[in-house]
């Protein structure tokens, strides 16, 4: 089927970012907008450790969250290239804080492969999969689970893990 | 048909129909005879009926059914209104209101009605016949209408000599088979005229669905006295009654009306309830609450670039420029109180559930209470409203178990009976006042006294000092309850800290006060809207913040050598009291902060009520009404923060709940 059917074949939309050096992506269908970061965060005293702060998006409060603290990686100060991918999760808007923005890339559903237990450093519990496109390997996040903040517990479990 | 979209709808009209019932359930018990109430009732039973009918909603429709058709024994005077049609009547509003609800989370099947319906079918049927059904009265009630097409056909049919009779047929009481017996009447008649029309139909006639007579409209060419020799000599039939009608003497049947005997009650009544709307109405539209809120957010975005203009504008110091900036000032200021006030509702929305309660209360009790209620009309941002539902019914509870005294007691005391309880309502500034007050036994303030010392919620030596309003304030303490015997009404002991915490998340403020032996007088405070507040300013190292001016008690100035510790902490001595000292920043947990190396400090003084607490801040900036926004479900729940909001330069600053801590 996979041969007859070729130029037909489910494919999906992904978002590419960076992370230090390793590239992620996320469902281009969960993507608001991307901003630059030249506002400025707003610290939340007291909010969980990998919530960066508040930014005013045209007058709504979005939260941003630091995918690096997030995941309990150790990576260099954000840099010019750094970006916020806003995301819908659910029915609240949130902003991940990214090194950098790469492209959007097309890819066949059937390159998508199960997260092993630990892929690049990130516990497969906030994974949707790895996609093997060509020598790349992009590690697909899952959002609702990357970004609840209710996964406190499994975090820490992730981290200490 | 795609339900989903309509159940917002139904459970809108829903809610107004249940609280109409409510209301005029009440209204009837008090005025039984009032036709007009229990029309309203009635209309109200008949439009659920059918909406939760059409929307599938069985258990609802049959419930409905069941009630419409004792009310309409009722309209009919065939059953009069007792203590316990009434109660049985309230039943079934309580029903209906849990299969609401059980509706509105999708589980209507899961609500058990066979009590109920069961009770209602004892007043539908079988006590029918308890009523005054005496023959003279029911005569009265069985009347013939026709519909206006048939009214022609027998205008027409007059022309050519025939004439219309009705004969008024009563069958023997121990007829057996009367709906067969009809029937046989009927055929028999047909061979001498038309039968026009019956009542009841002659459907219901063979169904059996009817006492002992029934009328026939019959156009013929014989005389009178003949058809109503012919009906005499039938078997069963007791007597009959016949009488000539003239086409312009016939009573005209409206649209909508049943045309069953059950419902057909004097011309008057059917006016009433058919062709008088409700009256002080005037049009409104139905709007989603959540495009309120959308308005309110676009209108607070307009008030945030308006100040940034009026910022830019004084910079350029153009006259013109000045003047219109002005103007667009005035209009976004009245745009934004207009659109506060389409958010605004009644209190009468909340208040208008309490009749019951306090009747419901007052039987379970056996006290004599009446409900004066003032101010209904006065207005609250929505959002509050519901909030303030649950604390109301607590204190309201609170009046009749432990404020109002049993009738003996009153008696013994000289006091009138029945107790009242008053709700009144009115705005304030800023704010709306609502008092709750009754004239029972008031507190004991011995009695909380002593339950203070062995709770030890205050020391003996704090109590020295108190005086009674603040004593009478200490049953708001987290675990204070005085009753003496627990009551399934109140008296848990969980109770008016709750309601203080409810008012308090409000942004309100609860009062008691209390003469003993006179009664008691609870006055909530509440703000206009929990949109827009009002707060200051105050700036702590790079970051700004806003206090909500409700909680600000005074703002002072403090130098650093009138600081004191004691046990380790900094405190201030302001006219005579201490206030305890905390820097904000490390309220917050937060690094930067000027204050600590200044020689004046600004103290932003807090009050929850009982204590004063001075937050120390690094400058105070000024005064601001701001828009309220959530952090949502992510940051929503961070002690000691409110939310957030956005200022004339765009930056956000965070709204500061200081009340947890003080």
């Amino acid at each position: 089927m996979k041969e007859k059917k070729e130029k037909q074949e489910e494919t999906t939309q992904i978002i590419v970012f960076k992370l230090g050096e390793e590239e992620f992506g996320v469902n281009i269908l969960q993507v608001r907008e991307i901003e630059k970061l030249d506002q400025g965060i707003t610290r939340v005293p007291r909010a969980p450790h990998f919530v960066e702060g508040i930014i005013n998006l045209r007058g709504e409060i979005i939260p941003i969250v630091d995918l690096r603290a997030r995941f309990g990686l150790t990576l260099p100060e954000l840099g010019l290239n750094s970006r916020v991918i806003i995301v819908e999760v659910g029915e609240a808007l949130v902003g991940m804080l990214v090194d950098a923005v790469e492209e959007v890339l097309r890819i066949p559903v059937s390159a998508i492969e199960p997260a092993p237990t630990i892929t690049k450093g990130v516990d497969s519990y906030f994974l949707a999969g790895v996609a093997k496109i060509d020598e790349r390997l992009v590690v697909l996040l899952n959002l609702e689970r990357t970004l609840s903040p209710e996964e406190e517990k499994e975090l820490n479990e992730a981290e200490l893990g | 048909m795609e339900v989903s979209q309509y159940l917002n709808v139904f459970m809108d009209e829903c809610q107004e129909h249940l609280q109409t019932l409510n209301q005029s359930l009440l209204a009837l018990e008090q005025d039984p005879e009032n036709t007009e109430i229990l029309n309203s009732i009635f209309r109200a039973a008949h439009t659920l009926k059918g909406a939760s009918a059409t929307m599938g909603f069985n258990k609802m429709s049959n419930v409905t059914h069941e009630l419409e058709d004792v009310l309409s024994l009722l309209r009919q005077n065939e059953l009069q209104v007792s203590a316990e049609l009434v109660n049985v009547l309230f039943e079934a509003l309580d029903l209906l209101e849990v299969l609401a609800q059980g509706i509105a989370e999708g589980r209507e099947e899961d609500v058990e009605i066979t009590g109920v319906i069961q009770n209602l079918q004892k007043f539908g049927n079988k006590e029918r016949k308890a009523g005054p059904t005496q023959t003279e009265e029911r005569r009265k009630t069985l009347q013939l209408r026709y519909l206006p097409a048939e009214i022609e056909h027998i205008k027409e049919m007059a022309s050519t000599g025939l004439t219309l009779n009705h004969l008024h047929v009563y069958l023997q009481e121990d007829c057996l088979l009367k709906g067969a017996r009809a029937f046989m009447i009927l055929r028999e008649l047909e061979a001498h005229g038309d039968v026009v029309r019956t009542i009841p139909t002659s459907k219901e006639l063979e169904d059996e669905q009817f006492e002992n007579e029934f009328i026939i409209g019959i156009l013929s060419k014989k005389p009178l006295d003949f058809l109503v020799r012919f009906l005499e000599k039938m078997l069963d039939v007791a007597k009959v009654e016949g009488e000539t009608i003239s086409p312009e003497a016939l009573l005209v049947e409206r649209r909508g009306v049943q045309t069953n005997a059950n419902t057909n009650g004097d011309p008057d009544h059917q006016k009433t309830s058919y062709t008088k709307a409700p009256s002080n109405v005037s049009p409104t539209v139905r709007v989603d609450i959540r495009k309120l809120d959308d308005l309110m957010n676009l209108v607070g975005e307009l008030v945030i670039t308006r100040s940034r203009l009026e910022q830019l504008s004084s910079e350029k110091g153009d006259q013109i420029m000045e003047e219109t900036v002005e103007q667009l000032s005035r209009l976004t200021m009245d745009l934004r109180d207009q659109v506060l006030k389409t958010r605004m509702v009644p209190v009468d929305h909340v208040f208008s559930r309490f009749p019951r309660l306090v009747r419901d209360l007052a039987r379970e009790t056996g006290k004599e209470i009446q409900l004066q209620i003032t101010g209904a009309e006065t207005e609250l941002d929505r959002t509050v409203i519901d909030e303030i539902v649950d604390p109301m019914v607590h204190i309201i509870r609170n009046c009749v178990d432990h404020g109002i005294e049993t009738p003996e007691e009153r008696n013994a005391l000289g006091k009138p009976n029945p107790g009242t309880v008053e709700l009144n309502a009115y705005q304030a500034g800023n704010n709306v006042v609502i008092e709750i007050s009754d004239d029972g036994a008031g507190l004991k303030l011995d009695k909380i006294r002593a339950k203070a010392l062995e709770r030890g919620v205050v020391s003996a030596e704090e109590l020295e000092n108190m005086d009674e309003e603040e004593i009478s304030n200490l049953i708001f303490l987290p675990g204070f309850s005085t009753s003496e015997k627990v009551t399934d009404i109140s008296g848990r002991g969980v109770g008016m800290d709750v309601v203080k915490t409810q008012i308090t998340n409000l942004g309100g403020i609860v009062q008691l006060q209390s003469v003993e032996g006179e009664g008691t007088k609870f006055t909530i405070r509440l703000p206009l809207t929990l949109a827009i507040i009002q707060t200051l300013i105050v700036q702590l190292g790079n970051d700004v913040f806003a206090i909500p001016s409700t909680l600000i008690d005074q703002t002072i100035s403090v130098a650093k050598k009138d600081i004191k510790l004691l046990r380790n902490r900094e405190v201030t001595f302001h006219r005579g009291e201490v206030i305890p000292l905390i820097r904000l920043q490390e309220f917050l947990e937060v690094q930067e902060a000027k204050n600590m190396a200044l020689d004046e400090l600004d103290v932003v003084v807090v009050s929850n009520g009982e204590r004063r607490i001075g937050f120390v801040v690094d400058t105070l900036l000024r005064q601001q009404d701001v828009v309220i926004k959530s952090l949502g479900a992510y940051l929503g729940n961070i002690p000691g923060i409110a939310g957030a909001t956005i200022l004339g330069n765009g930056k956000i600053a965070l709204i500061l709940d200081l009340r947890s801590v003080a």
